[in-house]
């Protein structure tokens, strides 16, 4: 057999956490190309017209990556229970080879049993350097999410515009050029230092927005258009809680999922696949916790956030929140993104503004 | 009482049944008419537009009931006796469909994952205040009726596979396949064209589960979705019979479809068998089926 030469799912920033997971294993990788309107439109162009974004976007993501010469692919099946996420592997690794690539497709399920064995089978690496990158890998992905948290916080209240995801992007090349764990404590306090030294308005009245929906459009921000920045360049906070801990976690501890559904009842009495169940839970908790607005994004035609759409509606309008949903595919354009937020915050800002005025008297 | 019952999507999983059922247990049943404009106006009008056609088409159905019953009915199917789990757009029907009529909906899981059919058809009973030995009569009744339909579908497929004419499989879920109104009049179509559809839901295959399975190589993934299993399986043993082409329909945005097109497509083409795959949706025009399906039988000569 050929050297196993490794490409893998793009996911946003997580990207390099992964990469460093299979270094760490002494793979050989090439990362995949970063989504951008030429990748979305090759990737498109293979892919089953009626399926769902993410399977072409990651899949216009390899190509570059399988051109330079990547020949096995690694795709994770049943992240999203029910739905159709659970085919990816298959789907792309038929398409692929129909498309003329010879490669190998390493489709794995989303269990520590699963993940490990595949990984000792291609690497060939002891436990214990598994069990080395996996602690490593977690500690880089730790300190991203961490660092998005972070700067959701400071975009908002920056002074001079533009700075925090200045800094954003030069901590994510100083954490991607991390390669050693010894470093990597020193690294991590470099990169929490700098966004301290970002200058804020401490005292500056906020709008808080909610970011809600599918995990991989949230957490994207290269197929998402950015919202996260966007709206925080508005002086809006944006708060999302999806993100991989948040659903490792899930995946491992049911129980989360047990208070999810007990919360719901009165609107959805079961699964519905996805994250169906936790875009309603949390949209629920964003309204008690007096947030001013909510975005729903979602590739179009998900199926379980389609599903779930109507009882989202039926939340806002028995709440008041503004409420915007917005379906990303091929064929969205930025400009379009922009109008429609544009005119979402001046919706958020009336309602902030009137909610303060009601309540003031 | 009377219990409605919409004519659409999950009906036609098991049509008969829940007719049988309720009107054994001495309800009025009122199933709504066959599709038609103003049903499917109706419920593209209240539902998501991203939503596929047939769940539309059954919000239309239950609007059409609303009002004009005590109940209506509306199952929520998870998994079948195979453990095999449904399309994840039926987990959520009841609720929806509580968001948008006004009379009470009539619900239970039905999840054999979880718990025996039987069981679950006593809890259903239970809500309507029936006792456990007339539930079992009713049930008893029905099934046996389904089986009736059964044995009489797969006489009716011999009978069809004697004929002549070029035989031409028609691939989809039933609720798109019976229902005259959503496909357009396919089977009819083609038939004046001089074809024998045969619909893959007829074909009968034999309950022999494979003694070791995943040895052999299916071409195609092991499903969790029934329908995909089924299909895929049905196709299989049509594929013993001599069929001229074979014809998908697709309700658009039918997530389930765009995974499992792809391995019937295959499939056919494999054998070399001339395929053509057809979306409908509420604005499919009848001449644009009809030039497709004119086109696809000259190809066949």
């Amino acid at each position: 057999m050929k050297k196993p030469i490794i490409t893998f799912a793009r996911w946003g920033n997580y990207t390099i956490a992964f990469k460093t997971l299979f270094d760490q294993l002494g793979l050989e990788v090439i990362p995949p190309e970063k989504t951008n309107q030429k990748t979305i439109a090759e990737g498109a162009k293979i892919a089953p017209e009626m399926y769902c974004f993410p399977l072409k976007v990651t899949l216009g993501n390899y190509l570059p990556a399988i051109r330079k010469g990547a020949n096995t692919v690694f795709m994770v099946q049943n992240i999203g229970g029910s739905c159709r996420q659970r085919y990816y592997g298959i789907v792309q690794e038929k398409v692929l080879k129909e498309a003329g690539y010879d490669i190998n497709f390493l489709d794995f399920r989303a269990t520590p049993k699963d993940i490990y064995s595949t990984i000792k089978k291609i690497s060939g690496a002891s436990t214990w350097q598994i069990l080395r990158a996996a602690r490593f890998f977690f500690k880089k992905l730790n300190l991203i999410e961490k660092i998005e948290k972070i700067a959701q916080f400071y975009r908002s209240r920056e002074i001079e515009k533009g700075t925090t995801d200045k800094v954003l992007a030069e901590s994510f090349s100083e954490i991607e050029k991390a390669d050693k764990e010894e470093d990597f404590s020193r690294i991590k306090k470099e990169v929490l230092k700098r966004f301290s030294k970002i200058q804020i308005d401490k005292n500056k009245k906020l709008l808080k927005v909610a970011l809600v929906g599918e995990i991989y459009t949230v957490c994207d921000p290269t197929i998402n258009f950015d919202v996260e920045s966007k709206l925080g360049k508005e002086g809006i906070e944006v708060h999302r809680e999806m993100d991989i801990t948040y659903h490792l976690k899930k995946l491992i501890f049911p129980w989360k999922d047990w208070t999810i559904q007990r919360k719901i009842n009165p609107y959805l009495r079961s699964t519905v696949g996805g994250h169906g169940r936790d875009a309603i839970y949390e949209m629920l908790n964003y309204v008690k916790k007096d947030f001013d607005g909510v975005i729903h994004l979602l590739p179009f035609g998900c199926m379980p956030e389609v599903t779930v759409r109507p009882i989202l509606e039926k939340i806002h309008l028995e709440s008041g929140i503004p409420f915007l949903s917005l379906s990303l595919d091929e064929q969205v354009a930025e400009a379009g993104i922009n109008t429609r937020l544009e005119a979402f915050v001046d919706v958020v800002r009336n309602y902030h503004r009137h909610k303060h005025l009601t309540s003031n008297i | 009482m009377t219990i409605g019952i919409p004519r659409a999507l999950i009906y036609w999983k098991q049509p008969h049944f829940w007719e049988t059922f309720f009107e054994e247990l001495n309800f009025k049943v009122l199933l709504s008419p066959p599709t038609n404009k103003e049903i499917v106006e109706k419920g593209v009008k209240v539902s998501d537009p991203e939503t596929c056609f047939s769940e539309k088409v059954f919000f239309g159905h239950i609007l059409w009931l609303d009002g004009k019953c005590d109940y209506i009915f509306a199952p929520r199917l998870k998994t079948n006796k195979e453990k095999l789990e449904y399309c994840p757009k039926f987990f959520g029907i009841p609720d929806l469909a509580k968001i948008i009529v006004k009379s009470p909906i009539l619900t239970e899981t039905f999840d054999e994952k979880r718990e025996k059919f039987k069981k679950t058809l006593g809890r259903l009973g239970k809500k309507l205040n029936k006792n456990q030995r007339e539930i079992g009569e009713a049930a008893k009744i029905a099934l046996l009726k389904e089986k009736e339909l059964e044995e009489r579908e797969k006489e009716g497929f011999l009978k069809e596979m004697e004929k002549k004419e070029k035989k031409i499989a028609l691939v989809s879920h039933p609720y798109n396949l019976y229902d005259d109104y959503v496909n357009l009049g396919v089977k009819e179509k083609l038939e004046k064209l001089g074809a024998q559809p045969i619909f893959i839901e007829e074909v009968p295959i034999e309950k022999i589960q494979n003694p070791e399975p995943g040895t052999q190589n299916l071409g195609y993934p092991k499903f969790h979705w029934e329908f995909g299993k089924e299909i895929m399986e049905k196709i299989d043993r049509i594929l013993d019979y001599s069929i001229a082409g074979a014809i998908e329909i697709s309700s658009f945005q039918c997530g389930c479809d765009a995974v499992l097109k792809e391995f019937v497509e295959k499939k056919f083409k494999e054998n070399k068998i001339p395929f053509l795959y057809l979306l409908i949706d509420e604005q499919t025009g009848e001449a644009g089926i009809q030039t497709r399906l004119e086109a696809f039988m000259d190809t066949l000569k």
